[in-house]
């Protein structure tokens, strides 16, 4: 049978509206199902200005046998076996004839009872008992209270509808009632509207200018997107953030479409398309690279028939995009050196000192890059472009639109006649932004990335600063994310361990922990976003505890050791090699540790497995010396057969000391060979695997 | 439609809501929420409901009279209605009907959009109201305010005078509007707007500034030690005027402007607790 809720409230902030479906769905199956109702066919959907959920549900509990108990046995029946008073007592008590009761057998002794049949509740019953629970349990990142009420919410609840097979549950909730009654659109049919049904209450919304499901909407705005935009073989620039929350914002979708005047084309397009986003809310529209004086936006109206949206809209952008070109020409006058110069009074963070000092700091770092790298010809342009890469916090263009930055610094760089190398790696140093976002194309910008990144790293660590869940004010974990990011997209052969200790040696005087602590957190913080890339990039956990387990220093060759680990995981050897390895560790595991002597070693097989080994390893060593992590394995994996003679023939735990350590002397060898590649013991095999 | 029109029409709908249409106040302030009739009436228990024009000065965003949209003092419409009105919504859409806006020909929107001054220690939760995608109005239901949590809720509506006004006359222009059939908004402002920019970003001398702050901070403590706390309020907003008229010298550094915030809470905070705990008394 048919259940509808809508819960009407004021503009639910959009980001909000998503979360709490989500959890009005996921508490209801559970509660109500936890009732004994059955729960099929539950969609949740809805507005900023509506929460809505329907199913189907079965009509109530079903009725239940229930033993009501009364006194003791001993208490209720004579010795003689017939009733006592007490007994009696109980039977009128409970309106029953004495002859009913017998008695039952409980974990606490026997009693006298009878059994009764219980009533299941009615769903309705359930609803109205749980619904309240359901709703007020809702969380939000942020609560208000409103009027003189107590109650918490989002924004001020309005009104509920709840409906139970056609007949309204009346749910009340903080001084609210529910009923059949809904409304219109708040501003294009204000009107009430009387529901008996999701399909009449779907369609009656409908009539009034509200489409209730985001599907719905969402395919409407794509539909009047691509109208809009055939006759002029242009496309939107796409922000699926932005469409996301229109989504929800609205429930009437209408795309509209306006123009602003050529000449504010001259602005760059990270302005234009910023202005028109940030405030605004409107999509840029582009043919390929090119920005073209238009904009898309989103109304919440049926119709636009007096061209009042468009207009409204033309004259706010262009008011925007007048102060954009205020901003634009005033930051022209005064050079990005100029404003260097004046970092030293904006305070990057308190310990840490101003801007200036971090710049100086920066300069330091890419040219110590640049050497590692072997690019010591791009040494001179990093350098400048880390002495102008935090100038543009100085613009009034940061100032308004503090996601610009980087980027604005790159383009008045450009205008200033910076070369290239120094203006796109400005522009690109705060790439990537995030897991999605791209690592700068140029590999001037990844060095200068890579080099802010660490200063803040080690730099935030080292004043005792730690993330604490989601809390992360600097962006630690950011950071951490874009240093591993940049190594690997850029396949830089760096030691991470060098680069901090390059960057905390310039840090110095500025930490307030210890020198070891502050590198042992910063390789705690890269080495859990390795994992999460690695993760990312589909490799599982045991892979990449294997490949991790040899320490954190070269990232391309952490990758690399698992991309081996991976290419061979599918090979028969594998799995044999993982046991004998497992093996080896566990004889190993409480052995003391000694010297091997090879003249002591007597029998054939170890003496085979003695000189394999010296072979094997001299090429292994070689091999991942270059990085060929796949070569060492395969070649490791030759270790194999003289290890599987060695189990066979040889006692490792001889009679005689000298030999039995001698013997775990040679296994220890085999493992620390092997340990240079991976933790083979992490590795879960497909036959353990449950 | 005129600026004056609007103020009256306004004055007259929110009169017939029950608000009490208040005198001006006399002093810079940033916002019409600083006004002693928004800041301590909305703290502790009792009802409130209040209407007034509040002209806000903010120091940068002055644009020497040359750009159209900005203006560093520009005019609001306050509204206070404590506690809020469970249809507060609906009255204020009826508000923009009143000035003869057929909204059905528009796009109007609730835009999420919460409100905070740190330098009063308040904040609320509400939206930006925009039309054909031009905010009007801001939408707020105080959740604290003086560093205190407040019950019951007040709902603060306030109008940017000049935004509804360009809009109702379609123009682009701030300086084109009409303050009234023959005065136009440059006849009555521009020349101000030019010599407070110039005073703003040019000629206010920092030094006398700073001293003037550090004064107005200590008089506003000795007038709380006093408990005289309408007066020492007053210094408190001198003290944010200072305080933004050294911000727009771009006198300020980033830690400075933290610390100075924070002695201007501080002071507020006191004043809220000891206004609450004096109006529990009565």
């Amino acid at each position: 049978m048919e259940f509808l809720l809508e819960i009407m409230t004021e503009e639910l902030p959009s980001a909000h509206v998503k979360g709490a479906l989500a959890q009005l769905q996921e508490g209801f199956s559970k509660e109500i199902r936890a009732s004994g109702i059955e729960v099929s066919s539950l969609k949740a959907l809805g507005t900023c200005r509506r929460l809505v959920l329907t199913a189907d549900l079965g009509a109530g509990q079903p009725d239940q046998e229930e033993i009501v108990t009364g006194p003791p046995r001993t208490a209720g029946l004579a010795a003689d076996g017939s009733f006592t008073r007490a007994a009696q007592g109980f039977a009128r008590s409970q309106g029953i004839s004495v002859d009913n009761l017998q008695v039952v057998k409980t974990a606490k002794g026997e009693y006298l009872g009878f059994k009764r049949q219980k009533k299941g509740k009615s769903t309705t019953e359930i609803l109205k008992e749980k619904l309240p629970a359901i709703i007020s349990s809702l969380s939000f990142p942020k609560t208000m209270r409103w009027a003189d009420k107590s109650f918490r919410f989002s924004r001020p609840v309005k009104s509920l509808l709840c409906l139970f097979n056609g007949e309204v549950v009346r749910v009340s909730l903080e001084g609210l009632e529910a009923s059949d009654k809904t409304a219109g659109h708040f501003i294009h049919s204000p009107v009430v509207l009387t529901a008996n049904s999701y399909q009449q209450y779907y369609q009656a919304l409908k009539d009034n200018f509200v489409l209730v499901d985001p599907v719905e909407r969402k395919r409407r705005i794509e539909g009047q997107f691509q109208e809009k935009l055939t006759g002029l073989k242009a496309q939107i620039y796409p922000d699926e953030r932005l469409l996301e929350r229109l989504l929800w914002n609205v429930e009437c979708p209408l795309v509209i479409m306006g123009s602003f005047p050529d000449s504010y084309l001259s602005l760059p397009l990270e302005v234009l398309s910023t202005a028109m986003r940030e405030g605004q809310q409107l999509f840029s529209v582009v043919k390929g690279k090119k920005q073209l004086p238009y904009f898309l936006g989103i109304a919440d109206a049926p119709s636009d028939p007096k061209n009042y949206i468009v207009t409204g809209n033309e004259r706010v952008l262009k008011a925007r995009l007048e102060d954009a070109r205020f901003f634009w020409e005033n930051d022209l006058k005064v050079s990005l050196m100029e404003r260097a110069k004046q970092l030293s009074g904006v305070v990057f963070q308190e310990k840490l000192g101003s801007y200036a000092d971090k710049v100086a700091r920066l300069q330091e770092l890419v040219g110590y890059i640049s050497e590692r790298l072997d690019l010591r010809n791009l040494k001179k342009d990093l350098t400048e472009a880390a002495r102008l890469s935090k100038s543009d916090l100085l613009t009034e263009m940061v100032r308004e639109f503090p996601e610009l930055q980087g980027k604005m610094g790159g383009i008045y760089a450009q205008r200033q006649g910076w070369p290239e190398t120094v203006s796109r790696a400005i522009y690109e140093h705060y790439q990537p932004e995030s897991w999605e976002d791209q690592v700068p194309d140029s590999v001037g910008g990844a060095i200068l990335s890579l080099a802010d990144k660490l200063d803040t790293l080690a730099g935030i660590s080292g004043t005792g600063y730690t993330i604490s869940g989601s809390s992360d004010p600097y962006g630690l974990r950011r950071s951490a994310l874009g240093v591993s990011k940049i190594i690997l997209d850029k396949k830089f052969h760096l030691s991470l361990r060098r680069l901090i200790d390059k960057s905390v040696s310039l840090l110095k005087k500025k930490l307030t922990l210890p020198e070891e602590q502050v590198k042992a957190a910063c390789l705690g913080l890269l080495e859990g976003r390795l994992r999460f890339i690695l993760e990312k990039k589909g490799y599982s956990y045991d892979l990449i505890n294997a490949a991790l387990a040899p320490g954190l220093d070269y990232l391309d060759y952490a990758e690399a050791r698992i991309e081996a680990l991976s290419s061979l995981k599918a090979s028969k050897n594998f799995e044999q090699f993982i046991m004998m390895v497992k093996r080896v560790k566990n004889i190993l595991k409480d052995s003391p540790k000694a010297k091997l002597d090879p003249a002591r070693l007597t029998e054939k097989e170890e003496k085979e497995l003695y000189s394999a080994l010296k072979i094997i390893r001299k090429n292994a060593e070689g091999m991942m010396a270059k990085g060929d992590f796949a070569g060492a394995q395969k070649i490791i994996f030759r270790l194999q057969a003289p290890l599987n003679s060695f189990f066979d023939r040889v006692l490792v735990m001889a009679e005689d000391k000298r030999i039995r350590s001698n013997r775990l002397a040679l296994l220890a060898q085999v493992q620390s060979l092997v340990d240079q590649l991976a933790d083979y013991s992490q590795i879960v095999g497909s036959s353990e695997n449950s | 439609m005129s600026m004056q029109s609007l103020f009256v029409g306004l004055s007259d709908f929110w009169a017939k809501q029950g608000c009490y249409l208040a005198p001006t106040y006399d002093l810079e302030v940033g916002a019409g929420t600083m006004t002693p009739d928004t800041f301590f009436r909305v703290l502790g228990r009792k009802p409130w409901r209040v209407a007034y024009v509040q002209p806000s000065r903010r120091p940068t965003d002055g644009r020497y009279g040359e750009n159209p949209h900005r203006v560093q003092k520009h005019f609001q419409f306050q509204v206070i209605m404590k506690p809020s009105p469970l249809n507060i919504q609906r009255i204020y859409l009826d508000s923009l009907v009143s000035l003869g806006i057929n909204l059905s020909e528009h796009d109007l929107r609730f835009d999420e959009d919460d409100w905070e001054s740190p330098t009063i220690g308040s904040w609320g939760v509400g939206w930006q109201v925009m039309l054909d995608g031009l905010e009007i109005t801001q939408f707020t239901y105080f959740q604290q305010a003086g560093g205190l949590e407040l019950f019951p809720v007040s709902v603060e509506i306030t109008y940017g005078l000049e935004r509804l006004e360009m809009f109702l006359e379609q123009k682009d222009n701030i300086y084109n509007l009409k303050w009234s059939d023959d005065v136009t908004y440059h006849h009555l402002r521009f020349r101000e707007e030019k010599e407070f920019s110039i005073y703003n970003f040019e000629q206010a001398d920092t030094n006398m500034l700073r001293s003037s702050f550090a004064a107005a901070e200590k008089e506003a403590q000795r007038l709380i030690s006093q408990q005289l706390l309408l007066p020492a309020y007053d210094y408190c907003l001198k003290c944010s005027h200072l305080f933004n008229l050294l911000d727009a010298r771009k006198a300020i550094s980033v830690t400075e402007r933290v610390k100075m915030i924070g002695q201007i809470r501080t002071l507020v905070n006191q004043i809220a607790r000891l206004y609450v705990d004096q109006e529990g008394e009565n």
